[in-house]
């Protein structure tokens, strides 16, 4: 790690001042893809503004939806009687992030910033029909991922909490990857009132997407029968040395499947 | 890893090729491009800032021209050591085939990629997504520079 | 004694490692230590044209900045091979220089360029980005079958071949093969693993100008040989002037026997700037610069007759040693692979040819097995391929191959005398405790919930203990392969034990401990045991090849019947009597026929303070030493049945089930050589389905992480079933045969075995390792539209 100042701030309006003092700031959430890095050189901000202390982890039950602060880490979220009342699958996803370490440091907001192809929580927000609550705006979950480690937010801009629309029913499959047990595909299936949501995460090159044809084929009929005439198209889904995008794309139906079933 | 794609533009081929020639062009065309200087007919010295997700690099290097066949398509490769994240190259072999009533041009290019030390070490997962989105960046603005352009003031 | 030989003790050093208070390499420091960072190659192949290190030099808390001029200028040499074996052409093993720092060239990726060092690690780090390295690239040489015809790595290696040996006989091995009723052609690939030891390697060297010797702390296996080869042979001072340490080693499994450049750079380093330096691997640096292990491609053709005997085997085989000849690269694929492919098998005619190859990528050397595995996994996928062909049970096939039991002492076609064995009660043994009679009910109900079920086995034979020292000089090693022991009986009777083997993770502490406690009749807390410091021990060659016990352990016994042998001397001296009367047992000398004894304390008191002592026939004190030079190899051998399930929609196999049964001869703690078992097929379950050290074409180590190399994990483990026959070795006097490696040399053809077993419905017969999901997968998928067809 190069050395870089580390600031920790009470309320978000102090964090965004913190981070307009610094060319290349970068916010600390759970740091748990930041510390990493940072260890290995690859990046080099020249200061940390952790927000762990701007009372951002709160869990409550707004009624419509669940409101989840951005700042509360995986083991909050897993063990949350809330969450577990209310979208169990949310916590299911939740505890199977990582490993304990890393479930008692990671972020829900961490997470959804960095966008990682392959994290878990994307494809929750994508497919509980989330709207992220910033600083400064809301965003519906469906404009505020824009690619591989890509989303809406600006460089000086918090997440707060994300609020999550209680499904009928939901669930999540993950398939690891074998070696860093990060989704090599998750599938996060939500049914409504008005249809289902289908968010892959894991596989996609833009990383999380949602697969529509699967959809309409659940909203009409919600089994997993109703998935063996569809077809998934490997076109842009992630090759490596673990999975071709044909495989991957068997996964996304197979584990689709897992989720309805 | 094979990374193929084609854009058709409704430009004639002289007018692509020009424009696949002209530096300020390329380097509006870079993703994340900071500097980019011609030091001869085929070469240029670039600095590109790379970021991927947490990872922030700054890459200085060369791009070179080669297999050059006007109007008809080169090599393109952009070499760049990134100090301690190792070393990335990319070459890309563009071809420019102008459709039969001469309206229209069409570009395709074949990329291959290469990374060495810790980005090849750790961020295996990651080399052949990164390599497509920033091919298609690259094109993709080339060719919107090029449309806008195009398009009546 | 309830904590001698036999007894499942738990063992006497968890508490502190448990606690997090082992003391490893990096926990030692020193005042005034400074740190070392290497520059390494991210190239595979490349000239070096030049290394500016000026601004390195010149940068915050940097104290040197050294390359590879700086080590040649004060001729220091490299580390040298331990092992090396003719050619068939008759020209010896090829044997490049291997600076410590690259010298013109480097050849991998993680090869050595230089290093700094800085009052803090930080600083080494941040100078190290300054040094700036011009290479002219060469063109990488990774995949082993091209190698011959790629570039050339080095000058001294024509074809990029180290070495082309052989063994058996061709003649007759090919007569069998041409007039056999029937011919198994296999080819079978030996994945390429990464040790990844929980402690990564680390150094600390300090130099004393007063007393003009070198300390080196370091994570050895072997500290006396290390000590050997860095005085002796790189760096040509006294051996006395170097102290070697190992002090607690966070496991090794092979990656840390050998001399690596850095534990080299830091000592000579020590001296130059006349202050500590500690260097600690990070786990990148781990995977990049630690010797690897496996990497071979091996041809195999089995000779059946009409009544479904071998009459023949031949075994064309070719290694990846990678970039620089590693201590004992040369005796893995030699030695300790082609003398083990008689297997547990009665093979009349065996020839075995292999070709030693250089590639630009890190070194090999052994791995937990170290030839053994690979052997074992060719010949026991042949075995099944066998059994599948002439349509047997592959159990029966087996069989009807097997050694029979009266025909030990067995000499094989290749070179090994196997002392005893029995092999059918093994195999009866492990069916049993699999219930194998049922395996296809369970296939039946398996494949009613739309998984493949399969059940696959393997029944190896290893060699531990590696050799009396005279065949193995002969065979081509150039050191020994005995074990030291010494026993000091303090004058209240508690014991020392000190030996040349090394513990990282065995648990010696405890069971070298119960061959005291079973031998004098003292208890376990009683004796205490020190190994891995050149000051302390005699010289010995440390722990590998499950030789500790089976030549440590025996040297152990020796050293302990000369103490009983004086004691009883004593004894005699102190009751009267003639020593022929006195007899030892569970602690006391007693004069047979009468109530006089004397406790194993009384005696020991006597010898040191000897008030009433023979002193006219014997010298006072309580202190005995043995060095053990084995007969034979013991040979451990076994059966090993895994039963698996492949989801088909996924790839995804899983080990459901898994029966053990082990020939180790007698054992000592139980408890340890279960444990020894488990992780042992951990390993091999990891080779099997999850681990593969991966070069992409330019030489570039793609699996350098956790992210991409898949470690074995609890969960993906079943409970085993361990269980053992015994016939105790003929040749020590404990009866010990080595428990350390059987596991991961049986299990890898048990799991692949059972995984082509599951497919067999789809007419899938052949399977690589890793079986990853994305393989099986594809293997399915593939034959779905072969049978479309």
């Amino acid at each position: 790690m190069y050395s870089t100042k580390y600031v920790k701030p009470n309320s978000t309006s102090e964090a965004l001042e913190a981070i307009k003092s610094l060319n290349e700031g970068k916010f600390l959430a759970g740091g748990m893809t930041l510390i990493p890095t940072l260890k290995q050189r690859l990046a080099s901000p020249d200061g940390l503004v952790d927000i762990s202390g701007c009372k951002l982890d709160s869990i409550s039950d707004e009624g419509e939806t669940l409101r989840i602060g951005a700042m509360s880490r995986h083991v909050s979220v897993a063990e949350s009687a809330v969450v577990k009342k209310v979208i169990p699958a949310l916590a299911k996803l939740a505890e199977g992030i990582g490993d304990r370490q890393v479930r008692n440091r990671g972020t829900l907001g961490g997470s959804v910033a960095n966008n990682d192809p392959s994290a878990c929580y994307p494809s929750a927000v994508l497919a509980l029909k989330a709207t992220v609550h910033t600083n400064n705006r809301s965003l519906a979950a469906n404009d505020f991922f824009t690619g591989m480690f890509e989303t809406a937010l600006e460089e000086d801009e918090i997440i707060e909490s994300i609020s999550f629309s209680k499904p009928i029913n939901a669930n999540y499959i993950k398939f690891p990857n074998p070696a860093s047990r990060y989704a090599m595909v998750g599938v996060f299936v939500a049914q409504f009132d008005d249809g289902v949501r289908v968010a892959v995460t894991g596989a996609g090159e833009g990383g999380v997407f949602r697969h529509e044809e699967m959809e309409s084929a659940l909203s009409s009929n919600f089994s997993a029968d109703s998935l063996k005439s569809i077809n998934i198209a490997s076109d842009g889904l992630i090759s490596d040395l673990h999975a071709s995008s044909e495989y991957r794309a068997n996964l996304i139906k197979e584990m689709t499947k897992r989720a309805v079933a | 890893m094979e990374i193929k794609n084609s854009y058709e533009l409704p430009l004639s081929k002289e007018r692509v090729w020009a424009a696949l020639n002209d530096e300020e062009f390329l380097k509006r065309s870079i993703p994340w491009c900071e500097k980019l200087e011609r030091r001869s007919e085929t070469e240029l010295a670039a600095e590109v800032k790379l970021k991927i997700g947490p990872m922030s690099t700054r890459f200085t290097g060369n791009i070179t021209l080669s297999d050059i066949d006007p109007p008809n398509g080169y090599t393109i490769t952009g070499s760049g050591k990134g100090g301690i994240a190792g070393a990335a190259s990319g070459s890309a072999k563009v071809k420019l085939l102008e459709n039969k009533d001469a309206s229209s041009t069409t570009l395709s290019y074949e990329v291959s990629a290469q990374v060495k030390g810790k980005i090849a070490q750790l961020g295996s997962r990651l080399i052949q997504s990164t390599a497509k989105k920033l091919s298609k960046n690259f094109f993709g603005s080339f060719v919107k520079q090029l449309e806008d352009m195009d398009k009546p003031q | 004694m309830s904590e001698g030989i036999g007894a499942s003790v738990l063992r006497k050093e968890d508490k502190k490692f448990l606690t997090g208070k082992g003391r490893y390499t990096d926990d030692i420091n020193r005042s005034g230590q400074t740190h070392a960072y290497f520059v390494r190659s991210d190239v595979a192949h490349a000239n070096i044209k030049s290394i500016d290190t000026k601004a390195a030099s010149a940068a915050s808390g940097v104290v040197a900045v050294y390359t590879g001029e700086d080590v040649a200028a004060d001729g220091i040499g490299g580390p040298i091979c331990g092992w090396v074996v003719p050619c068939r052409d008759g020209s010896p093993t090829k044997e490049p220089p291997h600076p410590i720092l690259a010298n013109g060239k480097v050849r991998y990726v993680g090869d050595h360029v230089a290093v700094v060092i800085a009052e803090t690690l930080a600083q080494a780090k941040s100078a190290a980005e300054l040094v700036e390295v011009e290479f002219e690239e060469l063109p990488a040489v990774v995949d082993l079958e091209s190698a011959s015809s790629s570039a050339e790595i080095h000058k001294e290696v024509p074809d990029n071949c180290y070495f082309d040996w052989e063994l058996g006989d061709e003649a007759s091995t090919d007569k069998a093969l041409e007039s056999a009723s029937r011919v198994v052609k296999l080819q079978v690939k030996n994945n390429r693993l990464v040790p990844n030891a929980m402690e990564p390697r680390a150094a600390l060297a300090e130099y004393d100008d007063v007393s003009e010797s070198y300390t080196l702390h370091t994570t050895s296996q072997n500290p006396q040989l290390t000590r050997l080869v860095i005085a002796a042979f790189m760096f040509q001072i006294p051996e006395s002037k170097l102290r070697v340490v190992a002090p607690d080693v966070g496991g090794g499994f092979g990656s840390k026997i050998y001399v690596y450049a850095e534990e080299a750079v830091c000592t000579w380093a020590s001296k130059k700037i006349n202050r500590p330096i500690k260097w600690t691997a990070d786990r990148t640096q781990a995977f990049l610069s630690d010797a690897h292990g496996r990497d071979h491609i091996n041809n195999v053709q089995l000779a059946l007759d009409d009544n479904n005997k071998i009459i023949g085997l031949r075994v064309d085989t070719i290694c990846n040693l990678g970039s620089y000849l590693s201590a004992f690269a040369v005796s893995v694929p030699t030695y300790l692979h082609g003398t083990l492919l008689s297997g547990v098998y009665d093979i009349p005619a065996i020839y075995t040819n292999v070709k030693g190859m250089a590639t630009t990528t890190a070194p090999v050397d052994a791995y937990r097995g170290a030839g053994r595995p690979e052997a074992t996994y060719l010949l026991e996928r042949t075995m099944d391929a066998a059994a599948r062909e002439v349509g047997m049970d592959p159990t029966e096939f087996r069989r009807l191959n097997f050694i029979p039991k009266d025909a030990f002492p067995y000499q094989t076609q290749v070179a090994l005398q196997y002392d005893t064995g029995d092999y059918e009660p093994q195999l009866d043994q492990a069916m049993e405790m699999i219930d194998y009679k049922n395996f296809e009910n369970r296939r039946s109900e398996a494949a009613k919930r739309g998984m493949y079920r399969g059940i696959g086995v393997s029944t190896y034979i290893e060699a531990c203990g590696i050799a009396p020292s005279a065949v193995a000089g002969a065979l081509g090693s150039r050191v020994g392969l005995y074990e030291s022991a010494s026993v000091r009986v303090d004058p209240t009777g508690t014991i020392t034990v000190f030996t040349g083997a090394h513990s990282h993770g065995q648990g010696h502490a405890t069971t070298f401990a119960q061959i005291v406690s079973e031998k004098l009749g003292v208890p376990l807390a009683n004796v205490d045991l020190i190994h891995g410091d050149s000051e302390k021990n005699s010289f010995g060659m440390g722990t590998y090849g499950s030789r500790s016990l089976a030549v440590g352990g025996a040297a152990l016994v020796k050293a302990l019947d000369k103490v009983i042998e004086k004691s009883k001397k004593i004894a005699a001296h102190l009751m009267e009597a003639s020593v022929e009367d006195v007899e030892f047992n569970e602690g006391k000398f007693a004069i047979a026929g009468t109530d006089k004894e004397k406790a194993f304390g009384e005696i020991a008191l006597a010898a040191y303070v000897p008030h009433n002592y023979p002193h006219e026939t014997l010298e006072p004190g309580l202190e005995e030493s043995a060095f053990y030079d084995p007969l034979n190899f013991t040979y451990p051998s076994g059966a090993h049945i895994a039963e698996v399930e492949v989801d088909p929609a996924t790839g995804v196999v899983e080990v459901v089930d898994w029966a053990a049964c082990d020939d180790f001869g007698n054992l000592i703690n139980p408890m340890i050589v279960e444990g020894q078992v488990h992780g042992g097929i951990a390993q091999g379950i990891g080779q099997a389905l999850l681990e593969n050290a991966h070069y992409d074409e330019n030489g570039q180590l793609l699996t350098a992480s956790y992210m991409d190399y898949c470690m074995p994990r609890a969960d993906d483990l079943p409970s085993f079933k361990v269980g053992y026959t015994n016939t105790p070795c003929t040749h020590n006097d404990l009866g010990v045969k080595g428990c350390g490696e059987a596991g991961a040399i049986a299990s890898p053809p048990a799991i692949i075995n059972a995984v082509i077993d599951a497919l067999s419905p789809l007419g899938i017969t052949d399977m690589s390792m890793p079986a990853t999901p994305l393989k099986v997968w594809k293997a399915i998928q593939d034959s779905q539209s072969v049978a479309a067809e």
